[in-house]
């Protein structure tokens, strides 16, 4: 695969001809398909946005790097498939009313959420709260969240196995309406719809909401937060709970886009992608985490077709990721949760 | 009078390093006292153990009748110990409304929020002004006024303030601690941490000298502004 990328040098004498580049960008691709594109890595985008939000969250009241929610969502994801499996869902499209889907697929996100929250309370109570009792370093709190990462992923593959789940198609994307030539189906409306959606909802819960000012509260100064009568360890175990939710729902419509895409390992490159997402927009604010997502779905394809690999979506989307950084350290928006006005 | 909060033989450290050794002192219902002492004598420790962020090794605090020493500190407050700490703890990313709103965090009571809010307004009304600024973004004075404003919200029985005239103007200072006997008057009790022992002493009905963790002189106000030992070392005057 890589071999079509690179034109590779090796079999030539030293002198290798310029229009013989190393890497071609296939500039006429990208712009033949740029919209389509666009489109598509919005809804791949809106997917990354939501579990950012789970990275943000706690980033921003914890100070901490949740590796383990990469395991949250995909512990909702089968959640899901197991939800459609056993409602007679499989390979092929269901042949049922739009509503029967609808109220299915609802079914599914429930029982995802419920899945990736039990994870990540469990996370947080069996890793997480025992070390801060102990007040243990950064370090070990790092360690710890790689360890339950890993823990869980071999946990689930001790049940499942090593293959993916059978594929569980929702239903066949029809063509909305198009916009620029490009055709928008109700797949990708869905997604980015609701993702959306959910997290307009997640940033007024913070900002207007009591339990929202206890979590910026304890975000900006966690012991001014306690002398105010926030009790911290709830804000916390909140954090983690939106996070498992929100990581539910980004979990069904990874399906809906990936219907076998369920592997005991499949959360690692979505959670990293996710975790940059949260980082480009600026770690611990909801709304970085949203623009960030976007951009690192929409960056990831253009990458694609630039340079006509997949396995470029991730590494374009990572050099972005560092030119930003090098140009704002704190990311795109900067750190609202915690620092400045939220 | 009935005493309102008790500390008999406490004794706190940070990890092997003891800050307290076997503090004890009271403070009854309807007073200021105060507790003054050189830096690092161990007053913030005092007042992080009274509110419950620093755990007791030994000794306890009882308030109220009731012994709080394993009393969660976030429960503290709805029992009524609301605190100004040392710093001012504005939360930076909050309007002055909304620092405000976060000390009645635990109140259920909307319409006593309201008359507290105005009570606080009454006391300081570059608050009321201010109401929209970013807390971050105050003056020193004004974030004083801000962090004594949102303990009152809590509506405490117990008003802790750790060196309010820390950093203020010297006529800031003066207009601080006329709040502080105002505020007094109306009801709160309150036991005040300064290094300003002047003025500390002068407000307060009664007082402690905290050296190295240990209680080394108490009495009234008065008793304490004319001792010569407390003089010398607290007062600058030799
Ligand atoms: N987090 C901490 N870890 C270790 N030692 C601490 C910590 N906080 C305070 N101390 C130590 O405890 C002692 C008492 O400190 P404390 O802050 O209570 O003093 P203070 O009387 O409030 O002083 P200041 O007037 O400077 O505010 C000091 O020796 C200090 O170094
Ligand atoms: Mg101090």
């Amino acid at each position: 695969m890589l071999a079509t990328l690179f034109s590779l040098s090796a079999a030539l004498p030293a002198s290798v001809s310029t229009d013989n580049s190393w890497i071609n960008f296939d500039v006429t691709s990208l712009l033949q398909n740029f919209w389509p594109a666009t489109f598509d890595g919005l809804t791949f985008g809106a997917i990354y946005a939501l579990i950012a939000l789970g990275y943000t969250l706690v980033y921003g009241v914890l100070n901490l790097i949740n590796f383990a929610h990469s395991e949250v969502f995909i512990m909702g994801c089968y959640g899901v498939v197991f939800t459609l499996t056993s409602l007679g869902f499989g390979p092929n499209a269901p042949n049922l009313s739009i509503w029967a889907i609808i109220f299915n697929l609802i079914l599914a996100m429930l029982v995802g959420m419920v899945f990736s929250v039990v994870t990540a309370f469990v996370v947080e109570r069996v890793a997480y709260r025992p070390l801060r009792r102990r007040g243990a370093s950064r370090l070990a709190f790092l360690i710890t969240a790689l360890g339950a990462s890993f823990s869980i992923q071999y946990l689930i593959f001790l049940v499942r196995g090593s293959n993916a789940e059978p594929a569980v198609t929702m239903f066949i994307p029809t063509p909305i309406f198009q916009v620029f030539g490009a055709i928008i189906d109700s797949q990708q409306l869905t997604i980015v719809i609701a993702a959306i959606v959910m997290m307009v909802a997640t940033d007024q819960y913070i900002r207007r909401t009591r339990v929202g000012r206890g979590i910026r509260a304890v975000a900006q100064d966690p012991d001014t937060a306690t002398l105010m009568g926030v009790n911290k360890d709830r804000i916390i175990v909140t954090t983690f709970v939106i996070g498992g939710i929100l990581a539910g729902a980004a979990a069904l419509f990874y399906v809906m886009k990936v219907p076998s895409g369920v592997i005991y390992n499949g959360g690692f490159v979505l959670g990293i992608k996710a975790f940059a997402a949260a980082v480009l927009g600026g770690i611990g604010n909801v709304r970085g985490a949203l623009l960030g997502g976007l951009l690192i779905g929409v960056i990831g394809n253009y990458g694609q077709l630039l340079l006509g690999d997949s396995q470029w979506t991730d590494v374009v989307a990572f050099i972005v990721l560092v030119l930003v950084l090098l140009i704002r350290p704190s990311g795109l928006l900067g750190q609202t949760l915690g620092r400045s006005r939220a | 009078m009935t005493t309102l909060l008790e500390l008999k033989d406490v004794v706190v450290g940070y990890g092997r390093i003891e800050a307290l050794h076997g503090l004890s002192f009271s403070v009854e219902e309807g007073e200021i006292v105060s507790l003054i002492g050189a830096n690092g004598a161990g007053k913030t420790t005092t007042m992080k153990a009274i509110s419950g962020l620093l755990n007791l090794s030994k000794g306890s605090i009882t308030f109220d009748g009731d012994d709080i020493s394993k009393v969660k500190a976030h429960v503290r407050v709805a029992r009524g110990i609301s605190q100004a700490p040392e710093g001012r703890g504005i939360f930076p990313g909050m309007t002055v409304l909304e620092n405000l709103d976060m000390g009645t965090y635990g109140r259920k009571d909307r319409t006593g929020v309201k008359e507290d809010l105005e009570r606080v307004f009454t006391l300081f009304p570059r608050l009321q002004e201010r109401r929209t600024q970013a807390g971050g973004t105050m003056s020193g004075g004004e974030q004083q006024m801000l962090a004594i404003g949102r303990a009152l919200m809590g509506r405490p029985r117990l008003l802790l303030l750790d060196e309010p005239s820390m950093g203020l103007a010297p006529q800031f200072i003066k207009q601080i601690f006329r709040i502080i006997t105002e505020i007094n008057e109306q009801g709160t009790t309150i036991l005040l941490v300064e290094q300003n022992a002047n003025q500390a002493l002068a407000r307060a009905h009664r007082a402690y000298v905290l050296e190295t963790g240990t209680i080394t002189h108490s009495g009234t106000g008065r008793e304490l502004l004319s001792d010569t030992a407390i003089k010398e070392a607290y007062l600058g005057v030799a």
